[in-house]
């Protein structure tokens, strides 16, 4: 039985059944039906369902995952790839971890029918290093298929070829990032690639690849089974469906609850999280993983979407949601945060290398009591010349979080640097 | 060819380039357009990670990397916006955030491209109080190269050349995030024919020669354009001069020859120019049989005379001349027309192989092998056939490069000769059987041409001057050319008026001299370097 407490939806119906996880037990409950189905339409009917169905990729950037389907060249006779990214490493998040563990079946289906509509002839499942249970489990969902004839030369009986290969991670962030994660899987240190030429053209092996999270692959057969109508009639108009939000923090009862984009911050927290231990208040609330800025207490009325995130200067992320409450030292917030994007930069671009460093020394040197009032600017003058400028994503996440634990907490802040030492109770070790 | 705008200036550069590989193409980056960078390299792949060269681009919101930016007909550029300067500003002050900022001691002070841009694309003072990264220091990565891993700024041209240039890898990045070093792996230090150019590539002073270090600040040094004499590539170098004295050698860009690059051996070579091993004395061997220093003009006298004495009593066929491949274009046409006016019995070259590779290393180990076969100097064969069988009374060699094991491998052969002149840049043990012994000028210190092994023509111009008495070959010959009274030899020797004449009488030369080739060289008619 699944420990974690969750709310059910179509992803998670079937999460506390045991039986889900194998390929008689998925089969038995509706499972590769959308498979069936998708072999029986042709792959640009099915691009296009996924765009009307309005699926945004759900490893971070939101990002319409029927468009990045449609990348995919289709003049072209180089063999194309799939990447299933499940390389789930951002602090606060573990949905990826309990879709792999819970409904491997759910994934392979989804990506056979992206394979089918991107023309892909093979899917590299790229496993976080530390997931080691998840990792067989999928091993052996993958076995499963292969027996079954969902992969191999002849899918389902049809003239369509495709294999899956699982291949595991060592144990860097920067490999979740898709093209950092490509370098890995060819071998090579985890390097984010400069683009252009992006992953459609220039991915795996060089070939033409479309990288997709585990939950994006997730909704796919649903989608397909029951229509892109169906599909919107969850969430919002911009942000259709339900997704994983994964509640950690000091809450009475955390743990992934399934829910429509655009349910309100609160909600989760003090319904289906049971509310703050100790009925504490909230101080605040990172909502989407930690690269995302913080919300502050009086802004937990948003709806969990991009579109509303994005108006309080955040967003929606991979929906790992960690509430803080009213005991909590920002400054020490900053420094596990500066010091996790310090510690994770792969080093290329010189924005990110250093500034990672650099802002981690000041807020460590705040937290000691050795902040002076100008690193409250430098701060915020290093994290804005680190956005926006480097070859991929990270840095911005690294930045982003420093700005918003300033922008909401700067009292805490300035506390630290008036009383030249940590106001908050306990110790901290840097 | 697309146009494109640079800051309100129409350009047409050459398609399917990035921004800054077109306006290196057309001559302009850095030399009217500043677009400063550092991990780009025009010779090495696009690493696109210092993020320096980022420029405004027309309809497109957020700057763009212009070593990456592909160009295209109609696109706009701006380098001198509020927001370059700033984006360029943020990437100064974060580089230096762990720089040590030792250039009073750091050798390459004057040279630093982190300097230069600090200066003018950086903030005044620095707001860091954090104490910069402590790493290695004065680390040998091989017997050739010096490293100082705080000052690197990880553009990681040092690693890319490894990689793609001679091909051997030996340079790595370690670690990641600002924990990031450059280094090699245990036991595999950077040991490569090409392993200098690492220190010329590297903008800062984390990579210095073992060679150049600390021996003259080089401010103090003239780059003074020059052909390295290693081998028959004739890559393309600054001599680095101070004092009349040569203290290095740096490739000088030629995309037709050498791209940015020389081999170690080649830039080491420039310590023949001054070394102890040059010849510096004229002499004649006199009835004790001694070498007497006579004067340098007396005995280019006395070689003359002994020679017509030669030819009066043997005959002109009696007389043989070997070519030394090291000497420049001028040079050999006088010791074509000198040979062809008394009749020689037989001339030809001596030439010492060596190893080559594909890159730049040939085996002819001589600048101008291709020059001396043009002006019709055959292999050195014939000519030591008869100085062995005796036939040869006498002798003209230019260097010494008929004792190596391949010709003659010693002096004995030439023990049966009854006259020995040698013109040499270089002691050898040539002088211990010479009769006269006249020391000339290395290709550093005189004008002329030297044809590389593709028929590329270039120029040399002196870079230093001896300071012993010593003319070119071409000016000792011509003076022996009048001794002797042959025709031809009465205008004295201007290397440009004989580079001219030769590109008129020598079909191989139609058109090419001293005068037209320019510092990048030109090929020699039908040929297609």
């Amino acid at each position: 039985m699944l420990k974690v407490p969750y709310v059910t939806g179509y992803l998670s119906e079937h999460f506390g059944d045991d039986g889900f996880g194998t390929l008689s037990g998925y089969e038995a409950r509706g499972g590769y039906r959308g498979l069936r189905q998708a072999l029986d339409t042709s792959p640009e009917d099915l691009i296009e369902l996924l765009k009307s169905s309005g699926l945004q990729g759900r490893g971070g950037a939101g990002f319409s995952a029927g468009m990045k389907w449609s990348f995919m060249p289709t003049d072209s006779d180089r063999p194309k790839y799939l990447v299933c990214n499940a390389d789930e490493s951002e602090p606060g998040s573990f949905k990826d971890r309990i879709l792999l563990e819970r409904a491997p079946h759910q994934i392979v289906e989804g990506i056979l029918i992206a394979a089918w509509a991107t023309g892909a002839e093979k899917t590299f499942i790229y496993i976080r290093g530390e997931y080691a249970f998840p990792a067989d489990q999928v091993d052996r969902a993958v076995a499963e298929a292969r027996e079954r004839g969902y992969l191999g030369a002849k899918v389902m009986g049809k003239d369509f070829a495709h294999e899956i290969v699982v291949t595991r991670g060592a144990g860097a962030y920067i490999c979740g990032e898709e093209t950092g994660l490509l370098e890995s899987l060819e071998g090579k240190k985890g390097l984010p690639r400069k683009k252009p030429p992006f992953p459609a053209q220039y991915g795996a092996f060089g070939m033409p690849t479309t990288v997709n999270n585990v939950e994006t692959f997730s909704h796919v057969p649903h989608i397909v089974c029951k229509g892109a109508d169906w599909f919107r009639g969850f969430g919002t108009e911009k942000s259709p469906g339900t997704t994983l939000f994964g509640v950690s923090g000091q809450v009475q009862r955390p743990g992934l609850f399934e829910l429509p984009l655009g349910t309100p911050l609160d909600e989760i927290i003090f319904e289906h999280a049971a509310g703050l231990l100790e009925d504490r208040p909230v101080k605040g609330v990172i909502p989407g993983g930690m690269s995302m800025p913080i919300l502050p207490a009086n802004q937990l009325d948003v709806p969990m979407a991009n579109e509303f995130l994005r108006e309080r200067k955040t967003m929606l992320g991979t929906g790992g949601i960690m509430v803080m409450d009213d005991t909590t030292c920002m400054v020490r917030v900053a420094c596990v945060i500066s010091y996790f994007f310090r510690d994770e930069s792969c080093g290329q671009c010189t924005q990110c290398r250093e500034g990672t460093g650099w802002m981690n020394s000041i807020v460590e040197r705040i937290e000691r009591g050795a902040g002076e009032q100008s690193d409250l600017d430098i701060l915020l003058d290093v994290a804005g010349k680190m956005e926006g400028q480097t070859i991929c994503a990270f840095s911005d996440a690294a930045a982003w979080p420093i700005q918003g634990l300033l922008r909401h907490f700067r009292e805490d802040f300035e506390a630290h640097i008036r009383g030249k030492k940590c106001p908050f109770p306990g110790s901290f070790e840097l | 060819m697309p146009r494109i705008t640079v800051d309100g200036e129409i350009i047409e550069v050459p398609d399917g380039r990035t921004i800054l590989q077109a306006l290196d193409d057309v001559g302009l980056l850095m030399n009217g357009v500043d677009i400063p960078h550092y991990c780009w390299h025009p010779k090495l792949s696009i690493d696109g990670s210092c993020r320096l060269c980022q420029v405004e681009v027309e309809g497109i919101p957020k700057l763009q990397i212009a070593c990456n930016t592909s160009v295209q007909e109609g696109m706009a550029i701006r380098t001198d916006t509020e927001r370059v300067r700033k984006a360029r500003e943020g990437v100064m002050e974060l580089l230096l955030v762990n720089h040590p900022l030792d250039c009073p001691i750091c050798d390459q002070a004057g040279e630093c491209k982190l300097q230069d841009y600090a200066y003018e694309y950086g903030v005044e003072a620095s707001r860091t109080r954090e104490p910069r990264r402590a790493l290695k220091k004065n680390v040998d990565l091989g017997s050739t190269i010096k490293f100082d891993q705080e000052r690197c700024i990880l553009c990681r041209r040092c690693v890319r050349f490894c990689s793609e240039i001679p091909g051997t890898g030996e340079l790595r990045v370690f670690n990641r995030g600002d924990a990031s070093v450059i280094d090699v792996h245990p036991d595999f230090p950077l040991e490569n024919d090409y392993s200098m150019n690492v220190a010329d590539i590297c903008p800062v002073g984390a990579l210095t020669t073992q060679d150049f270090r600390f021996k003259i600040r080089v401010w103090f040094l003239e780059d003074a354009p020059g052909i390295c004499t290693g081998c028959s590539n004739g890559c393309n170098v600054h001599i680095g001069v101070a004092n009349n004295k040569v203290y290095r050698y740096v490739p000088r860009r030629n995309d037709d020859v050498n791209d940015t690059w020389i081999c170690d051996s080649g830039r080491m070579s420039y310590k023949q120019i001054g070394g102890g091993a040059r010849l510096k004395e004229a002499g004649v061997r006199g009835e004790a049989g001694r070498l007497e220093n006579t004067g340098y003009e007396a005995a280019v006298r006395e070689a003359a005379k002994r020679l017509r004495s030669m030819i009066e009593e043997h005959g002109a066929d009696s007389v043989v001349v070997l070519a030394s491949a090291h000497a420049t274009n001028e040079d050999l046409f006088t010791l074509r027309r000198l040979s062809d006016g008394l009749g020689a019995g037989a001339d030809g070259v001596a030439v010492v192989q060596g190893k080559s590779d594909a890159l730049l290393i040939k085996a002819d180990k001589a600048a101008n092998a291709a020059g001396a076969r043009a002006l019709g100097f055959g292999p050195a064969g014939p000519v030591l056939d008869r100085i062995r069988d005796g036939r040869a009374k006498a002798a003209i060699v230019l260097g010494h490069d008929l004792l190596d094991e391949s010709h003659l491998g010693g002096t004995e052969a030439l023990e049966g000769l009854d006259l020995l002149i040698v013109l040499d840049v270089q002691q050898s043990a040539l002088h211990k059987v010479a009769d006269v012994v006249i020391p000339v000028r290395h290709a550093a210190e005189k004008y002329g041409t030297l044809t590389n092994h593709a028929g590329r023509v270039q120029r040399v111009e002196p870079a230093v001057e001896p300071a012993w008495e010593a003319w070119s070959d071409g000016e000792v010959l011509t003076l022996m050319g009048q001794a002797l009274g042959l025709e031809g030899f009465e205008d004295g020797y201007d290397p440009a008026k004989i580079s001219e004449w030769m590109s008129e009488r020598v079909s191989a030369f139609a058109g090419v001299h001293l005068r037209v080739v320019g510092d990048q060289g030109r090929p020699l008619p039908g040929e297609r370097a």
